[in-house]
């Protein structure tokens, strides 16, 4: 259970993150060669959030409001150290490197639904 | 102070990270290697093999033999503690104290047979953890040490915090092909912020976990300073028992045991006796912790001539003192699963790295300028810096080969391996200073880089039971030595971008960037990943 | 800032080293004592009274190093702190006077 929990977690707040990121000018520019649209910056920040709640959510549902606020910290802040490297060193690869971490998130929460 | 608050703020933070920059170093390099203590423990045990669980006649059956054997050896101590054997550490571990202030006694039995056990004397993973708040010193003084670099820690914290203007902006920033001084402020900025909840985390729970010693005065106006009333009182151990002066026979610890293991699922952790041959003698069963956050351990107190059952200690904390156990255990992570306790390891590694960007930024930002003069702390600053940021990880790298290449049998085996850390670390802190800047941090992470490898080269060539040797090996020793070649990588690299580095460019650089990088300067750490150059603020 | 360290005068140093010695000594201190005196008068369970107040009494350390750093004047920070001592030592008297038979 906790494994699967987990990659939920770092899935989505890889995904979430990188739509927080790419909310900010500077690394918009940074990957696509331009400023973001007013519009874009406004979805994209709310995606990041939802993504971050939803984490949080799944975490302290599956793990108890115990661990799962812990479990979720460390899972951003894995995902985060994941993201500033990537953007740091292959900024091709960021949007998809977090359309992949969202359908990765996507089986293991499929999964745990069924589940439960 | 003078100037903003902001500005006051920055000097805070500044000199108190500076001034404990490098103890707080090997605080952190310990206490992240202590996530593993139990596994680094088994590491340097190659002769234990893990086993099946014991059952509660094997657990009676092995105390009874640790009782015979102290009785024999120990007879004077106050009080015995008998770790009982483990799945992962299968022995008996005696421990025995007979005076305050002198070093307590120790030995490791076979639980089979209650003879001295066949393993290699050595500290284990418990040097590293006990330096981590003890720092191998007389244990109080260590403490109040370690206690008081993480509260200037708790404060460089904050003041950071306060001085860090564009914490949202700056979030994700990286700029790692700047001049050192920006790509060092950015991967202090970085590692510092986006591991900030561990950081925090782990800085006031670590206080905590000592909070009685350093903050007794509740104890001492509350309960006249008694210490262990107050912990009877907050449901955290047993009622202690003064010996009555009358000699009593003990009961067999056998049945106390099966007793013991028959009420409460979770495993039989250790027994501590006191005042045994005394009319009051207790026995006290401790039992692993259940899981949860909270840091609290089950335990039952027996009488220990009648057998009988005095009281029991499960859960049923109150809140503060249930928000006390709470902060231990983040602090200690018992409750992580292998995952979780990866992201622990990497926050721990984190707090490495930002303390280190840290005292090398402050070094940085005092290089002379053309024409003037070195300000005269400045070299011993550069050389503290790289005897402790390469020389510490050299050090426990040294200790990990002295438990493979020392004879076995050598006499005061576990002092030498202890003696061989320190040396290490002396000669790593020593040789800087004689060494131009540049070279003594190249040469030192290549030092551990090739210490590194030298472990994992050890521990083939000396365990004959090691998995690439011989199949149905321990996978530890894979894990280990896995980890072991990614060090030794990560300081490669390192090392290797030190004696790459071209010396920053100044503003020129900033701005030749958006043309390709000129093919005489062929260092990797500049290389044109990306190819615009939107970053600046 | 960095720049003013060979240079600076006597005067500054020593108002430095103070507001260093006030902030680790007032910061305990005033821990110390608000420790002691919520131990005894939070309107908890014995043993949940201290453990409370020793929780919090390093946050209140932190706090007050912070705050004496942060104030205009040494001698604002000394005041404003001696008067806190000295209200919390004389409440903890009082609770002390209070309790004793």
């Amino acid at each position: 259970m906790t494994p699967l929990v987990l990659a939920v977690n770092l899935g989505l707040s890889f995904a979430g993150l990188t739509a927080l990121c790419l909310s900010l000018n500077r690394h918009h520019s940074e990957i696509f060669d331009r400023r973001a649209e007013r519009r874009a910056v406004l979805r994209l920040r709310a995606f990041g959030w939802a993504a971050l709640a939803v984490s949080l959510f799944v975490a302290g549902a599956w793990e108890g409001w115990a661990f799962g606020p812990v479990q979720w910290f460390g899972a951003l802040t894995g995902a985060a150290v994941g993201l500033v490297l990537l953007l740091s060193y292959r900024p091709r690869y960021v949007a998809p490197a977090a359309l992949t971490a969202l359908l990765v998130a996507a089986v293991p929460l499929a999964v745990l639904a069924a589940a439960s | 102070m003078k100037g903003s608050f902001r500005q006051s703020m920055a000097w805070l933070h500044m000199w108190s990270g500076l001034i404990v920059g490098w103890v707080l170093f090997a605080i952190f390099v310990t206490g992240t290697a202590s996530y593993y203590r139990a596994d680094i423990s088994r590491w340097m045990r190659p002769e234990l093999v893990r086993v099946e669980p014991t059952d509660g006649a094997g657990l009676a059956a092995s105390a009874e033999r640790a009782v015979t054997y102290l009785k024999e050896h120990a007879p004077k101590a106050r009080t015995w503690f008998i770790g009982l054997p483990q799945p992962d550490h299968p022995v008996l571990d005696l421990f025995w104290r007979t005076r305050p202030g002198e070093p307590p006694g120790h030995v490791t039995l076979d639980p089979k047979t209650g003879a001295e056990a066949a393993v290699r004397d050595t500290k284990g993973g418990d040097f590293l953890y006990r330096f981590h708040f003890e720092l191998h010193m007389p244990p109080l003084w260590g403490r109040w040490v370690v206690g008081i670099c993480a509260m200037i820690m708790l404060v460089a914290l904050i003041s950071g915090i306060v001085i860090h203007k564009r914490i949202f902006a700056d979030f994700f920033t990286f700029r790692r092909d700047k001049a050192p001084r920006r790509s060092f402020l950015d991967a202090h900025n970085v590692t510092g912020v986006l591991a900030l909840p561990f950081h925090l985390m782990i800085t006031y729970t670590g206080i905590i976990t000592l909070a009685t010693l350093y903050m007794p005065w509740g104890v001492t106006t509350a309960y006249k300073g008694d210490s262990q009333a107050f912990f009877v009182e907050a449901n955290w151990i047993t009622t202690p028992r003064k010996p009555a002066g009358r000699t009593a026979e003990m009961a067999p610890i056998g049945p106390i045991v099966e007793r013991a293991v028959a009420t409460w699922s979770e495993p039989l952790e250790r027994l501590t006796i006191s005042n045994h041959g005394d009319a009051n003698a207790t026995v006290v069963a401790v039992f692993e912790e259940p899981h949860g956050l909270s840091h609290e351990h089950p335990q039952i107190a027996f009488d220990g001539v009648s057998g009988e059952i005095l009281e029991t200690r499960n859960g049923g904390l109150k809140p503060a003192a249930k928000t006390f156990t709470t902060m231990t255990g983040l602090h200690e992570a018992h409750f992580a699963g292998p995952a979780l306790r990866i992201l622990f390891f990497l926050c721990g590694l984190m707090g490495c790295a930002m303390v280190a960007t840290g005292i090398v930024l402050w070094s940085l930002a005092r290089l002379p300028k053309p024409g003037e003069r070195s300000f005269p702390g400045l070299r011993l600053v550069q050389a503290l810096n790289v005897g402790s940021i390469a020389g510490l990880p050299a050090a426990v790298a040294v200790y990990f080969l002295a438990n493979r290449l020392l004879p076995v049998d050598l006499a005061g085996r576990e002092d030498w391996e202890i003696r061989a850390f320190f040396g290490a670390w002396i000669l790593a802190a020593l040789v800087p200073l004689a060494r131009p800047q540049r070279r003594a941090w190249c040469e030192g992470l290549a030092a551990v880089a090739v210490l590194c490898l030298a472990v994992v080269a050890a521990d083939i060539l000396t365990i004959p039971g090691h998995p690439l040797r011989a199949s149905g090996g321990d996978p530890l020793f894979l894990w280990f030595d896995g980890s072991m070649l990614v060090l030794a990588a990560l300081f490669a690299v390192a090392s290797r971008k030190v004696r790459r580095y071209e010396a920053p460019r100044r503003e020129r650089s900033a701005r030749s960037e958006r043309a390709p990088a000129p093919s005489s300067v062929p260092s990797p750490a500049r290389s044109p990943a990306r190819h615009t150059e939107p970053t600046h603020a | 800032m960095a720049s003013h360290v060979g240079t600076t005068p006597l005067k500054e140093r020593a108002a430095v080293a103070a507001r260093v010695v006030l902030a680790a000594g007032g910061g305990y201190g005033i821990a110390a004592l608000a420790t002691a005196l919520l131990s005894l008068t939070l309107p908890l369970p014995r043993s949940e009274a201290v453990a409370a107040a020793t929780l919090v009494s390093f946050a209140l350390m932190a706090g007050i190093v912070v705050l004496v750093f942060a104030m205009r004047t040494l001698l604002r920070a000394t005041v404003t702190l001696a008067a806190t001592a000295l209200a919390l030592a004389g409440g903890l008297w009082l609770v002390m006077r209070g309790i004793a038979p």
